[in-house]
């Protein structure tokens, strides 16, 4: 990963950039937790980025020069969790889609207005 | 007994009871809860004797394994989360909504928030906050009525924005020092040489926890998850007395941890007098009960952050004193809102009238609870407002901030008393088990209002004195203080038109992430330019 100009942090925070204007800019409620799940890969890199260089091998067994399997452990969670918050959101957003017919954040807001 | 007992029996009770649906079932979890209460008040009373614990689970090394710690201040959260969700489970014994799976959920949470209180590694809390938040936005669909499933999406999405930041805010301490240990990082980080190192964790580690705790940009989430139309009243209840703690217990520990090297006290006294400001002005602009308390709840953290930003030691306890005040009076004022709204089936202010005719324990309970966050004499508001005051030594603008703080108290819950007023000819009934717990925690906020000092001693091993001749000046003050709103109430309120706008002001979802990113920024920037 750390060859050249280009290396893990770089892109890592390049993508968390990109999930941070999806969630910024798009009304879109699908889009918001597509833009949650870039932001989590972003995460994940970043945290696998952390003391590597690319002769590291595995931390697998008994052997010399491996990488830091902090991280590594820390990402395993994280990823369960981003699973299980993807599953909620969706989940949720059907329901929400179920009541108000829209996928639109700004226009549900309209509704809901309304609606009171 | 372990600590991770705290956090791991609630899930057994939680399982245990999940496969069978009876009344018997919610009897067999409040008799497991009180005996956990026990065991709360055991492990309290065993840091006090012993001193600090600290374990790690799976006997590995420290910073390797799963460490927690409990000290004093953590260890008295950890009796209150319990006492409180003791009350709350008595006080829903004969809920129609109440199955399995909200008993299971609502357990759940109990020890997820104790594991926030004891964690002390930086990973383990940001797992212990992801997965309590999206229990707590199940928690608030639970109904599953159009208006709470907007509001419940909305929290979850903005407190899981603010968790990635935290996330990625640890990614950077890990590169830094090479650990998440809050008890390793503590002695590593006074010996940082270079401050500009720490600027971007630091920055993303306070933008996620104001969130958490509802600081003035970042807090338009809170009135919409605690007071949302249909949530259970126990679940606000928790939610808004408990819940946001977490956020302001995670404050007062990512604040100690990085005092070596950024001091921002300053700043944050002015945020949190600019939350406590605004955070009234919203509640008195609503005419829903529960949005009205919900905003109050608002203001109240902004007394919190104020009091420990202070730079003293009386401000600083004092507010954390406050974070227990406020956590009995809020979650007895939103159950009693949660009664009046089922009682007259509407949450809007201008159509309730004669409560205290119709339902008098109720209005016992909601007066010496106003009484208790409004800071009357021999209440416990008073007293944390009180030492919170005595740490500004003396000095004008603070004093003329923390009245204008007092006032704004004072004016929503005048406008909130407006309820009790006037007759009605029927008289509500009440089950045993709900007036028992809304007079427990009304008699709860009386006896820490007279033993403050006592208490506060006997919790934090604070010593602090209030002279009997104190009080009588304080009756004085609060007197006044309660006459002035009065008069601002009839004459200025009632007239004025900003008001009307500022209700109808609401945050879409982009605007709410623009906030949360605007103040990282900002932030940012600001230490930037200070080191």
């Amino acid at each position: 990963m750390n060859s050249g100009f280009l290396d893990g942090t770089l892109v890592a925070l390049a993508l968390f950039a990109i999930g941070v204007y999806g969630l910024l800019a798009r009304h879109n409620i699908i889009k918001t937790i597509m833009s949650f799940g870039i932001v989590q890969a972003a995460i994940i890199l970043f945290f696998l980025n952390i003391n590597y260089t690319l002769t590291l091998s595995p931390p697998i067994g008994d052997g010399s020069n491996m990488a830091d399997p902090f991280p590594q452990a820390l990402m395993i969670t994280a990823i369960v969790i981003g699973v299980a918050v993807t599953a909620v959101g969706l989940t949720m957003f059907m329901s929400l889609y179920h009541h108000y017919g829209s996928t639109n954040w700004v226009k549900i807001q309209k509704m809901r207005k309304e609606r009171k | 007994m372990g600590l991770y007992w705290f956090i791991v029996l609630p899930l057994i009770i939680g399982l245990l009871f999940y496969f069978s649906h009876s009344y018997l079932t919610r009897v067999a979890v409040l008799v497991a809860q009180l005996a956990f209460f026990i065991l709360a008040l055991r492990n309290f009373w065993e840091v006090k004797q012993g001193g600090m614990k600290l374990e790690i689970v799976g006997g590995y090394d420290l910073g390797v394994g799963i460490a927690l710690k409990a000290d004093l201040f953590s260890s008295t959260m950890v009796v209150l989360t319990v006492f409180l969700f003791s009350c709350m489970l008595l006080y829903n014994l004969n809920k129609s909504y109440v199955n399995h799976l909200f008993l299971f959920l609502f357990v759940a949470l109990e020890g997820l928030i104790c594991g926030i209180f004891l964690s002390n590694d930086l990973f383990n809390i940001y797992v212990m906050i992801e997965v309590s938040t999206i229990i707590v936005s199940i928690l608030i669909i639970f109904k599953k009525d159009s208006q709470s499933i907007y509001d419940g999406i909305i929290y979850l999405f903005a407190n899981l924005t603010s968790m990635t930041l935290f996330l990625l805010g640890i990614g950077y301490i890990y590169k830094i020092f090479g650990t998440t240990d809050l008890a390793l990082l503590a002695q590593m980080i006074p010996l940082t040489t270079d401050g500009r190192t720490l600027i971007v964790p630091f920055a993303l580690l306070v933008t996620a926890v104001c969130l958490k705790s509802a600081i003035m940009p970042l807090f338009s989430w809170l009135p919409k998850a605690h007071g949302t139309a249909s949530a259970p009243s126990i679940v606000s209840a928790i939610l808004s007395g408990l819940y946001v703690k977490g956020g302001v217990y995670l404050f007062v520990r990512i604040f100690d941890l990085f005092m070596p090297v950024f001091d921002e006290a300053t700043i944050f006294m002015v945020f949190g007098f600019l939350t406590a400001v605004i955070g009234w002005v919203f509640a008195l602009s609503q005419r829903d009960i529960k949005l009205m308390l919900a905003y109050s709840t608002v203001s109240q953290i902004g007394v919190i952050v104020f009091g420990l930003s202070l730079n003293s030691t009386y401000g600083y306890w004092g507010a954390i004193y406050h974070i227990l005040n406020h956590a009995i009076f809020k979650s007895t004022l939103f159950l009693t809102a949660g009664i009046i709204v089922d009682e007259y089936h509407t949450r809007d202010i201008t159509k309730i009238s004669g409560v205290m005719a119709r339902m008098p324990y109720v209005s016992i309970a909601s007066i010496f609870a106003i009484l208790g966050i409004t800071g009357a004499p021999l209440f416990n508001g008073s007293f944390s407002k009180n030492l919170i005051e005595k740490g500004m030594s003396d000095s004008l603008v603070f004093e003329l901030a923390f009245f204008i703080i007092n006032i704004g108290t004072i004016l929503i819950f005048i406008k909130y008393g407006q309820i009790f007023k006037g007759s009605s000819a029927k008289k509500s009934h009440i089950r045993w088990n709900q007036k028992f717990v809304i007079m427990l925690l009304a008699l709860t906020c009386f006896l820490m209002g007279i033993f403050g000092p006592f208490l506060i001693e006997f919790l934090f091993g604070f010593e602090t004195t209030v002279s009997w001749s104190a009080y009588l000046t304080k009756f004085l003050i609060y007197g006044l203080t309660l006459a002035c709103g009065y008069l601002f109430y009839r004459v200025v309120y009632l007239k004025v038109r900003l008001f009307g706008y500022i209700q109808a002001m609401e945050l879409s979802f982009n605007e709410i992430i623009m906030a949360i990113f605007v103040f990282f920024t900002g932030f940012l920037i600001l230490l930037i330019l200070q080191t």
